[in-house]
C-alpha cells in the first residue's frame, strides 16, 4: 500500500510557504540590481525556496521510502504540548501568571495517559513558587501574578 | 596584550561576575544533562534571565551556560548512551562502554580534564588570533562580508553531512524569516501582516525555543522511558590510574589542536571537530580494535576537540561578527540585544566585554572542573529523575522565558507555530540549526549585498572580479557543487544496490577511516 509520506507533505508545505512569500513580496518595490528595493531580496529568496522545496518533493515522491517509525507523528504529545503553550498565552493575557502556570502544566501532563492530577498539581505549585522567587524576588521583574482583564 | 589580559581578569574577577559565571556553568550543566536539551536550548531558555544584567556580566553568564551545557551533554552520553548534544555523540562510542565496565567515574573525570585542556587551548588561540583577525576584518568591503556570510551558510549546510537540499531549504527559510519586519534601508514593512509585534521582526528566542526546545520535548516524551544507571558514581571512583593519565596526554594535545583549528572555521563546529579527533586517534593507534570498547583515548581526544572548538567558535563571532553555528548566532543575538554591535570594532570599542569574556571562559572552565567532581552525584540523580516530572516544568519555563522578553503574548503564540514546524522538520530529517543561522545572518547578508551592489553599480561581475570576494564566492560555489554531486552519486549507488538509503539516527554521515 502506498501512502503519502510525511516527507512529501512537509515539502509541499514548504513550497506553499515559499509561494505565499513570493506572492506577497511581488507587491513590494523590487528596485534594480543597483538600488535594490525592499522586495528584491525576499523575491529571490522565496523563488529559491519554492525551487528547492519542489526538488525535495520530487525526490521524496520518487523514493517512496517505507514509513520508518521515526517519521511518524505522535499526535498526543504534540497536541498536548502545543496546546499547553497556547493555553499559557491565552491565560496569561486574561488571568495572569499563576493561573497560566497551572494551565500550561496541566495541559502538558496530558501528553501521557494516566499521568494523574496530583503530581501535576504539585509540579504546578512548585513551579509557581520557583518562578515567583526567581523572577519577582531575585530579578525584580514586574509580572502580572493575577489579573482580570478582558 | 598583557594589559588587555589583565583588564580581562580584573573584569571577570569582580564578585558579581564570578557569581554569574558560576551560576551559568551550573545551570548550563543542569540543562545539558536533561535528555534532548543541549547547550543551544540552555542558552535560549536562560537568555531572558540575563536581560537585567550588565552586558559583560550577561555574556559571561551565557558563556558559562554554553560550555556547561556541552559538559552536561557528555555526562548524559557516558552514563546513558544518550547524547544530550550532537557533539557528545562521539563520546558515547567509548564513554558508554567504559561505564558498562564500571569505569564511569574515570570516564567522567577524563572528560572534565580533556574539556579543560581543550578549552584552554581554544582560549589561547582566541586571545592570540582574535585581535589580528579583527584588524583584518576592518579592511573588508561590504562585498567581502556578503561573500564571507554566504560561505558560512554554505559551509553550515554542506560540511555537517546529512541532506544538502534540506539544509539549503532551512537556510533559505531562515533568511526569509529574517526579512520579516521593518526594512532597514527604506523603512518599509515586510511580511508584518498588520501585526504591530512583527515590525521589530520575529523574536529570535521564540523561534529558537520553538524549533529546538518545544519540538525536542515533544519527541523525548515518547522516546526513552526507561533510564537506569546501574552504577554508583562517587567522587572517589573518578580517580584515574597513573597509566590512564599517561595515555591521554597525546590524544588531548592532538584533539585540542584539531578542535581549535576547526572551531574557527565557519560551519565546521564542535561536531566535526569531535569526529575528526576521534578518527585521527583510530588512525594513529597501534591496536585499532580497542576503540568502541572503552578506549580512554576515544574520550580524551573528542572531548578536548569539541571544547577547543567551542572556544575558537567565538573567533569569527566576536572579531568579525559572523557566527559559524546556531549557538553562536544566539550569542550574537544576545550581544545585539544588549546594545553591542558585533563586528571588527567590537574589541577596540568594548575591550571589557571581549577580554572580560575571555578571562571568564578560563574561570568558567576551571569551575567546570572543580564543580563536577563533588557534584557528580547530583548530576547522576538529575539523570535518574523521571522525565515525566521534568518536561511540564521545562515547557512552563519556556513559556515564561519567551513571555518575559517583551511581555508579549504574541511571542508565546509564535512558539506554538515554530514548535509545530520544528517537530515536523525533526521528524522528516531537517536540521533546525541552519534555520537559526540563516535567520540571524539574513539582515546582515541583505544589507551588505545591497551596499555591495550599489558600489558595484549593479554589475555582479564587479563583485566576482575582486580577488577576495571572488575567491570566497568561488569556494562557496565549489562546496555546493561538490556536495550536490556527492548526493547524486550516493543516490545512484543506492539505487543500483536496489535499496533505498534510509535516514539513520545517531552516528552517520562521517566516514571513519578503514581499519
Amino acid at each position: 500500500m502506498k501512502t503519502i509520506s510525511l516527507r512529501l507533505i512537509v515539502a509541499v508545505l514548504l513550497a506553499g510557504i515559499g509561494l505565499t512569500a513570493l506572492v506577497i513580496a511581488s507587491t513590494y518595490d523590487i528596485g534594480s540590481a543597483r538600488r535594490m528595493g525592499p522586495g528584491y531580496f525576499p523575491v529571490v529568496l522565496s523563488a529559491v525556496l519554492v525551487l528547492l522545496a519542489v526538488a525535495e518533493g520530487v525526490t521524496a515522491f520518487m523514493k517512496r521510502a517505507p514509513e520508518s517509525s521515526s517519521s511518524k507523528i505522535d499526535w498526543r504529545p504534540l497536541l498536548a504540548i502545543l496546546g499547553a503553550v497556547a493555553g499559557f498565552a491565552v491565560t496569561i493575557a486574561l488571568f495572569g501568571l499563576i493561573p497560566a502556570f497551572f494551565v500550561v502544566i496541566g495541559l502538558a501532563t496530558l501528553s501521557e495517559p494516566r499521568y494523574g492530577w496530583k503530581p501535576a498539581a504539585i509540579l504546578a505549585i512548585i513551579t509557581c513558587i520557583g518562578a515567583w522567587l526567581l523572577f519577582s524576588q531575585l530579578l525584580g521583574m514586574t509580572l502580572p501574578l493575577f489579573r482580570l482583564g478582558f | 596584550m598583557i594589559e588587555n589580559i589583565l583588564l580581562g581578569f580584573a573584569t571577570a574577577f569582580t564578585p558579581e561576575n564570578l557569581a554569574y559565571c558560576f551560576l551559568g556553568v551550573f545551570l548550563g550543566t543542569f540543562i545539558g544533562v536533561l535528555p534532548g536539551l543541549g547547550s543551544l536550548a540552555a542558552i535560549s531558555m536562560l537568555l531572558p534571565l540575563t536581560f537585567y544584567l550588565e552586558p559583560t556580566t550577561a555574556l559571561i553568564m551565557l558563556g558559562g551556560i554554553y560550555y556547561g551545557g556541552e559538559y552536561g551533554g557528555s555526562i548524559a552520553s557516558i552514563l546513558l548512551n544518550l547524547p544530550g548534544t550532537p557533539s557528545a555523540a562521539v563520546t558515547c562510542l567509548d564513554g558508554n562502554p567504559m561505564a558498562k565496565q564500571g569505569r564511569a567515574g574515570v570516564a567522567l573525570f577524563i572528560t572534565a580534564i580533556a574539556s579543560f585542556v581543550g578549552g584552554s587551548v581554544g582560549i589561547v588561540a582566541l586571545m592570540g588570533f582574535g585581535p589580528s583577525i579583527a584588524r583584518l576584518g576592518l579592511g573588508f568591503s561590504p562585498a567581502d562580508y556578503f561573500a564571507l556570510m554566504l560561505l558560512g551558510l554554505v559551509a553550515a549546510v554542506t560540511v555537517g553531512g546529512g541532506s544538502v537540499i534540506k539544509g539549503l531549504i532551512m537556510v533559505v527559510l531562515g533568511l526569509l524569516l529574517g526579512t520579516v519586519g521593518t526594512d532597514v534601508t527604506t523603512g518599509d514593512f515586510r511580511y508584518t501582516f498588520d501585526f504591530l509585534e512583527l515590525r521589530d521582526g520575529v523574536s529570535l528566542v521564540a523561534m529558537a525555543m520553538g524549533v529546538f526546545g518545544v519540538s525536542e520535548v515533544i519527541s523525548s516524551i515518547t522516546g526513552s522511558k526507561t533510564r537506569k544507571i546501574s552504577e554508583k558514581v562517587t567522587a572517589r571512583s573518578m580517580m584515574p590510574t597513573r597509566q590512564d593519565l599517561r595515555k591521554i596526554f597525546g590524544p588531548m594535545a592532538r584533539g585540542s589542536t584539531i578542535g581549535g583549528f576547526l572551531g574557527a572555521l565557519p560551519g565546521a563546529g564542535t561536531v566535526i571537530a569531535a569526529f575528526m579527533a576521534y578518527a585521527t586517534e583510530i588512525r594513529l593507534a597501534k591496536d585499532k580494535t580497542r576503540f568502541g570498547k572503552g578506549a580512554i583515548e576515544g574520550i580524551a581526544a573528542p572531548e578536548s576537540a569539541n571544547n577547543a572548538a567551542a572556544q575558537t567558535a567565538f573567533i569569527p563571532t566576536l572579531t568579525i561578527g559572523i557566527p559559524g553555528s546556531a549557538t553562536m548566532s544566539i550569542m550574537l543575538g544576545a550581544l545585539m540585544i544588549h546594545g553591542i554591535s558585533p563586528g571588527p570594532l567590537l574589541i577596540s570599542d568594548h575591550p571589557t566585554v571581549f577580554w572580560g569574556l575571555i578571562a571568564s571562559f578560563w574561570i568558567g572552565n576551571l569551575f567546570l572542573l572543580v564543580l563536577n567532581i563533588p557534584l557528580i552525584g547530583l548530576w547522576v540523580r538529575v539523570l535518574q529523575f523521571p522525565y515525566k516530572y521534568i518536561y511540564p516544568v521545562v515547557i512552563a519555563l519556556i513559556c515564561i522565558g519567551v513571555f518575559s522578553m517583551r511581555t508579549s503574548v504574541f511571542d508565546v503564540s509564535l512558539v506554538v507555530i515554530f514548535g509545530a514546524l520544528g517537530y515536523l522538520f525533526q521528524r522528516t530529517g531537517y536540521s533546525p540549526a541552519p534555520l537559526i543561522l540563516g535567520f540571524v545572518l539574513g539582515p546582515m547578508l541583505e544589507e551588505n549585498l545591497r551596499r555591495a551592489m550599489l558600489m558595484a553599480r549593479g554589475d555582479p561581475m564587479r563583485l566576482i572580479s575582486d580577488p577576495l570576494t571572488g575567491s570566497l564566492l568561488a569556494i562557496s560555489a565549489l562546496m555546493l557543487v561538490w556536495a550536490v554531486f556527492g548526493g547524486i552519486r550516493s543516490l545512484i549507488a543506492a539505487r543500483r544496490k536496489g535499496r533505498v538509503f534510509r535516514h539513520r539516527r545517531g552516528l552517520r554521515c562521517w566516514p571513519l577511516p578503514p581499519g
